[in-house]
C-alpha cells in the first residue's frame, strides 16, 4: 500500500539574488511499512523536501509545482486548519535536524511530550503523562526521566526524547532528519538500534535523512540519493550498494571509507556541489560527471524506472555510453 | 628515517580548573579539575601519521594543542626531535613551531575572514622570514596553492575566504601550514566539517605533501572509518586516558580493550549484506571533572571485577607494539 505519493514536487526559496531551487522537481512513492534513506550531500536539498512535506518551510519557501499525496490525499491544497488538525504530528510527524538543542531548558521534558499530546488530542494532562512515560520506554528511557529537565539528559538521552515526542500521537509516517548526525557512535549504533526496533514493533513507515551511507546501509530498506535539488537514484538497499547505476552513487559509493575494508586510498569527487540560484543546464551531476556527454550538458535525464522500483535520471540509461 | 620518534610523550597532562560559583568560593572548597589530558604517553614515529581517536570529550584535542604547547601542559614531558620542548621558553619556542604545525576542524573560524588569500599565506613567510623579496614571496605563494590543487593560483591568489568553498578554505589552510615545511602536523579533525565527495581529495594533498616533505602527523579523528584508511598507528582515548595502542590494523581487527571492541563494533559500515553495528555498551561517556576510580570505564565494562574499581590499569605492551590498560585483556 502506498502510504506517501511525491509528484514533480518543485520548492524554492526567494531571497536577493533569486530563487534558490531547493527541490527541483522530485517524484518519490513510500510504501507502508518501508524504511527509506535520504541520503545526500550537504544543501542538496534533504530537509527543504522534509519541510515540504509537513508543510513546515520558513517564509520565503514556497511550494511552486508539483503534488504530495499522503494515503491518495494531496496535502499540497489542503486547509492549514485542516491539515494542522488531522496531519501534522497526528499522521505524519518530524524530528528536526539539530532537535536535540530544539527541547525547551525551563520545561520538564515529560510535560513537553504531554502538551503535544494534549493539543493535538482531548486527553487529560494525566493521562498525557501516562503515554509520555509509555513512549519513553518504548525509545529506551526510564520513565521515570520524564520529571527531567532536558539539560539532565544526555544528548543520546534527548534524541531519543525527541523521537518520543514525534510518536505521541501516533502517527504513521515519520521523517527524521539526520537523527545521529551529532552522536557518537556507541549512541548513534543505540540510537538507530532503538528506531529499527520501533519501526518492528509499530510498523511505522519512515524517511531517515543522513549524509552518511553507512547509517542507510544499516537501517533502511530502500534508498533515494539526491544530488543538487534532484533525486538521481532510488532502489532497494542492496541494489543501491551492488548495482547503482548512476555515476553519482558509484561515486558517492567510493569515496566511503568502511572499516571493514582493508586500508586503501580513499576516491574523491572533482569539483563540488553547485550552487542552487544557478543549477547547471542539461543533468546538474555533469560538470562533476567522468562519463559526461554532450547530451548531458544540454538535456536533463528523464527520471527513469529502470527496474523493479530501481529508478534513476542517467542519459547513460538511454544514449549508450 | 622511519622507526625514530620524532614525538614522544610522557605521562602528559592538562587539567583546566572548573570555573566556581560565588558560593563555593566563599566557602573556600577545593579547587575542581577536569582532567582533559590525565597520564598520557606515547610515541609517534618519523614520517608516519598517527591516529587519536575516541568519543567527544575524551581529550583529543587537548592533548594535540599540549604537545605543540598551544596550551601549556599541567605535567609531563614532550620530547620533539629528541628535546624536552616543555623547558623551551617563548623564543625557543616560537622557533620550534615553525617545524610543528596544526590543521583545525573548522576552516571558517581558522581563516581570518578580511584577509585575502594571498596575504593569508604570505603571513607565516613574512613572519618567519622566508623570503628575500616580494617576488619570491609571490612564487612561493603560488607554488603552495598548485600543491593543494587550486588551480591556477591566480584565480585564488585575491579571493577572500568567504569566497570560497568548505574544501577550497580547508585548502588554503593546508596549504599555509605547509609552507613553512614543518616536520610534524596535529590536524585536528581536518574534514569532519566537509562533504564526504570532498574529503578524500584535502586528505590527498595532505598526504601527497607528507610524502614529498616527509611530514609526520598526529591525525585526530571520532571516525574510525576514516583512521582505518589513513593512519598507520593510532591510540583510542577514553576520559583522558589512553586505553589501547596498536598498529591500526590491530585496532580494527583485533582489539583487546572492552571499549575497544564496543567502539569498532559500533561503527556502520557502508554495506548491508555485512552485520548491523551494534551497540554492546549502554550509556554515555561520563563527566571528567570526577572520573571513576581505578579504571575509568569499570562502570560500563561487562567484564569488570573487584580490581577494575579499585586499581588504575597500566597500559603496557601485550604484544609487539601492541599496548592495552585494562586488567583483563591479557
Ligand atoms: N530559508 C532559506 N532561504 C534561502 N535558501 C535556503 C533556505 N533554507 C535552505 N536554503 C538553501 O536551499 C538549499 C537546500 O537546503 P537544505 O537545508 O534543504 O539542504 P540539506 O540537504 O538538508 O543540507 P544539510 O545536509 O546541510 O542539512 C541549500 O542551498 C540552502 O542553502
Ligand atoms: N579550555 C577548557 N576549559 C575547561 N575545560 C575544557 C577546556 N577545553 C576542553 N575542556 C574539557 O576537556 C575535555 C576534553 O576536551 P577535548 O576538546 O580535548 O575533547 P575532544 O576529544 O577533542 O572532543 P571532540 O571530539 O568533541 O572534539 C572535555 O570535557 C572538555 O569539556
Ligand atoms: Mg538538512
Ligand atoms: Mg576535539
Amino acid at each position: 500500500m502506498t502510504i506517501l505519493e511525491v509528484q514533480d514536487l518543485k520548492t524554492y526559496y526567494s531571497t536577493l539574488k533569486g530563487d534558490v531551487k531547493a527541490v527541483d522537481g522530485v517524484r518519490l512513492q513510500m510504501e507502508k511499512g518501508e524504511s527509506l534513506g535520504l541520503v545526500g550531500e550537504s544543501g542538496c536539498g534533504k530537509t527543504t523536501l522534509a519541510l515540504a512535506i509537513m508543510r513546515l518551510l520558513p517564509w520565503n519557501g514556497r511550494i511552486v509545482g508539483g503534488k504530495i499525496l499522503l494515503n491518495d490525499v494531496d496535502i499540497v491544497g489542503l486547509d492549514e486548519a485542516i491539515f494542522d488538525k488531522d496531519y501534522r504530528w497526528k499522521r505524519m510527524a518530524y524530528v528536526f535536524q539539530g532537535a536535540m538543542n530544539a527541547l525547551n531548558p525551563v520545561f520538564k521534558v515529560g510535560d513537553q511530550i504531554a502538551e503535544a499530546i494534549t493539543i493535538h488530542e482531548d486527553v487529560a494532562k494525566r493521562e498525557a503523562l501516562d503515554r509520555a512515560r509509555e513512549l519513553f520506554s518504548l525509545v529506551g528511557i526510564d520513565p521515570g526521566r520524564i520529571t527531567s529537565y532536558p539539560h539532565e539528559l544526555s544528548g543520546g538521552m534527548k534524541q531519543r526524547a525527541m523521537i518520543a515526542m514525534a510518536l505521541a500521537c501516533n502517527p504513521d509516517f515519520i521523517i527524521a532528519d539526520e537523527p545521529t548526525t551529532a552522536l557518537d557512535v556507541i549512541v548513534q549504533a543505540q540510537t538507530l538500534e532503538v528506531i529499527n526496533e520501533l519501526q518492528k514493533k509499530l510498523g511505522i513507515t519512515m524517511m531517515l535523512i543522513t549524509h552518511d551511507l553507512s547509517v542507510v546501509a544499516q537501517t533502511c530498506t530502500t534508498c533515494a540519493i539526491m544530488y543538487a535539488g534532484n533525486l538521481v537514484e532510488y532502489a532497494d538497499i542492496d541494489t543501491t550498494f551492488s548495482d547503482p547505476v548512476h555515476p553519482y552513487t558509484q561515486a558517492l559509493i567510493s569515496a566511503f571509507p568502511s572499516i571493514k575494508e582493508d586500508r586503501r586510498e580513499l576516491i574523491s569527487i572533482s569539483g563540488v556541489p553547485p550552487n542552487l540560484l544557478n543549477p547547471p543546464t542539461g543533468c546538474r551531476f555533469n560538470p562533476r560527471c567522468p562519463h559526461r556527454m554532450d547530451i548531458c550538458t544540454k538535456e536533463k535525464p528523464e527520471y527513469l524506472e529502470i527496474g523493479d522500483r530501481h529508478f534513476a535520471a542517467c542519459h547513460l540509461l538511454t544514449n549508450g555510453g | 628515517m622511519k622507526g625514530e620518534a620524532e614525538l614522544k610523550v610522557v605521562n602528559l597532562r592538562k587539567w583546566f580548573p572548573v570555573r566556581r560559583g560565588i558560593v563555593s568560593t566563599l566557602l573556600s572548597r577545593k579547587t575542581e579539575y577536569v582532567k582533559a589530558v590525565d597520564g598520557v604517553s606515547f610515541e609517534v614515529r618519523k614520517g608516519e601519521v598517527f591516529g587519536l581517536a575516541g568519543e567527544s570529550g575524551c581529550g583529543k584535542t587537548t592533548t594535540g594543542k599540549t604537545v605543540l604547547r598551544l596550551l601549556e601542559p599541567t605535567g609531563g614531558e614532550i620530547y620533539f626531535e629528541g628535546r624536552d620542548i616543555t623547558a623551551l621558553n617563548k623564543a625557543e619556542m616560537k622557533q620550534m613551531r615553525r617545524k610543528m604545525q596544526i590543521i583545525y576542524q573548522d576552516p571558517y573560524q581558522s581563516l581570518n575572514p578580511r584577509m585575502t588569500v594571498f596575504d593569508i599565506i604570505s603571513e607565516p613567510i613574512n613572519v618567519h622570514r622566508l623570503s628575500d623579496s616580494p617576488a619570491e614571496t609571490e612564487e612561493i605563494v603560488h607554488k603552495s596553492l598548485e600543491d593543494v590543487e587550486l588551480i591556477p593560483a591566480e584565480d585564488f591568489v585575491f579571493r577572500f575566504p568567504h569566497e570560497l568553498s568548505g574544501g577550497q578554505r580547508q585548502r588554503v589552510a593546508v596549504a599555509r601550514t605547509i609552507i613553512l615545511q614543518p616536520s610534524f602536523i596535529v590536524a585536528d579533525e581536518p574534514i569532519s566539517m566537509l562533504d564526504v565527495s570532498i574529503r578524500a581529495g584535502i586528505l590527498k594533498v595532505m598526504l601527497q605533501t607528507k610524502e614529498a616533505q616527509d611530514i609526520t602527523y598526529i591525525f585526530i579523528t571520532h571516525d574510525l572509518a576514516y583512521a582505518r584508511h589513513i593512519c598507520h598507528r593510532g591510540a583510542i582515548m577514553y576520559l583522558g586516558k589512553i586505553v589501547e595502542l596498536a598498529s591500526m590494523d590491530n585496532l580494527v581487527n583485533n582489539p583487546l580493550h572492552p571499549y575497544t571492541i564496543a567502539l569498532m563494533m559500533a561503527v556502520p559500515v557502508p554495506d548491508p549484506t555485512l552485520g548491523k553495528a551494534r551497540a554492546v555498551i549502554s550509556g554515555e561517556v561520563p563527566t571528567p571533572i570526577n572520573p571513576p576510580s581505578g579504571c575509568r570505564f569499570h562502570p560500563r565494562c561487562s567484564k569488570a571485577t573487584d580490581i577494575c574499581s579499585r586499581q588504575e590499569p597500566e597500559l603496557v605492551e601485550v604484544s609487539g607494539g601492541h599496548f592495552v590498560a585494562c586488567h583483563h585483556a591479557h
